[in-house]
């Protein structure tokens, strides 16, 4: 009796690692990857035009990120509770999780131009340096306005992810963790930037966030309806499994139906 | 608006609309076979299969365009 329970306390340990683990690691590509788009729009408005207005408008932005942040939390957590808090943060996971995968799929499956920060970089400095800025000392408000969009929109997305992931049992601190780290590791590319950034393989990275995304979503919605995982928390790595193979199968069919490149399908999430 | 629309249901209508349809559908099953018994076990697994059917259903489509 006391081994069984003993192997039942260990499995349960490892399922709650397991769980920490995928969290931190959705949280922390999620982030990373909304960063770099951002960070990649920032410097563009650095370069192309003055980097005290590219700066100020990002910092404006993270300022109404963390605004919303401190008040999303917890407006979450105080409304809904219980299953429905499950259910609410399970269909949330699954909307931002099967975007990522839908457009990781279409990417690998050719339908979809790959995700590079570094070629939105290019894009948006070249759209940027055809504008001509206001003359020296006028504050450069076109510049302010872009930094401050680019920022604020990528910013949203990471804050709603975080939240979620967060507002989810034991979710707060493998969220924060892995946002905390993400941010980290964008500023220290951030200060040697051009190689390493075309060296990521974006679209892969974008996929997994997808599949942790998604996963997540499937196990806390399916509980919000009542279901019981017979693994407990052990059901996520099945769970993921189950949907890279469902992602794997998708992209092979579609790649070997050939189709041209739609133009303008190059966005990236 | 439109962003934010962008932002939060994606940039189609058929994924949101397939989630709503599959959780939606599984909520009836669990309705109809009571909290307890083969849904409170197996009812992950038609969640999941609802959802690979509209990821599928939303890749199909941008692959016909």
């Amino acid at each position: 009796m006391a081994t069984s329970g003993r192997a039942g306390r260990d499995d349960a340990r490892h399922n709650d690692l397991v769980a920490f683990f995928l969290t931190a690691v959705g949280a922390a590509l999620a982030c990373g990857l909304e960063m770099l788009e951002a960070m990649a729009i920032v410097l563009a408005v650095a370069v192309s035009r003055r980097p005290r207005e590219a700066v100020l408008g990002a910092v404006a932005a993270a300022a109404a990120c963390g605004a919303l942040a401190v008040v999303a939390g917890p407006l979450l957590v105080a409304q809904v509770a219980g299953d429905a808090l499950r259910l609410v943060v399970g269909v949330a996971l699954l909307l931002f999780g099967l975007e990522w995968l839908r457009k990781g799929v279409l990417r690998l499956g050719g339908r979809r131009t790959r995700s590079s920060s570094y070629a939105e970089f290019l894009e948006e400095r070249e759209a940027l340096e055809a504008v001509v800025p206001p003359p020296e000392g006028r504050f450069d408000w076109p510049g302010w306005t872009i930094a401050f969009k680019g920022v604020l929109l990528e910013g949203v997305e990471v804050i709603l992810i975080v939240t979620v992931l967060a507002a989810r049992p034991s979710g707060l601190a493998p969220a924060l963790a892995g946002a905390v780290v993400a941010l980290v590791a964008v500023i220290a590319l951030g200060a040697v930037l051009h190689r390493p950034l075309r060296r990521l393989p974006e679209t892969e990275l974008k996929l997994v966030v997808g599949l942790v995304l998604t996963t997540f979503g499937t196990f806390f919605a399916a509980e919000g309806l009542g279901v019981h995982w017979p693994l407990g928390d052990g059901a996520l790595p099945l769970l993921l499994a189950a949907w890279a193979a469902v992602a794997g199968a998708l992209a092979l069919a579609i790649a070997r139906s050939p189709a041209p490149v739609r133009a303008g399908a190059g966005a990236a999430p | 608006m439109r962003t934010l629309r962008k932002l939060v249901l994606g940039e189609t209508w058929t994924l949101p609309v397939g989630i709503a349809l599959a959780v939606g559908a599984t909520g009836a099953l669990r309705l109809a076979a009571g909290d307890e018994g083969w849904f409170a076990h197996a009812g992950g697994w038609v969640l999941f299969g609802g959802l690979v059917l509209a990821l599928a259903a939303s890749v199909g489509r941008q692959r016909r365009r």
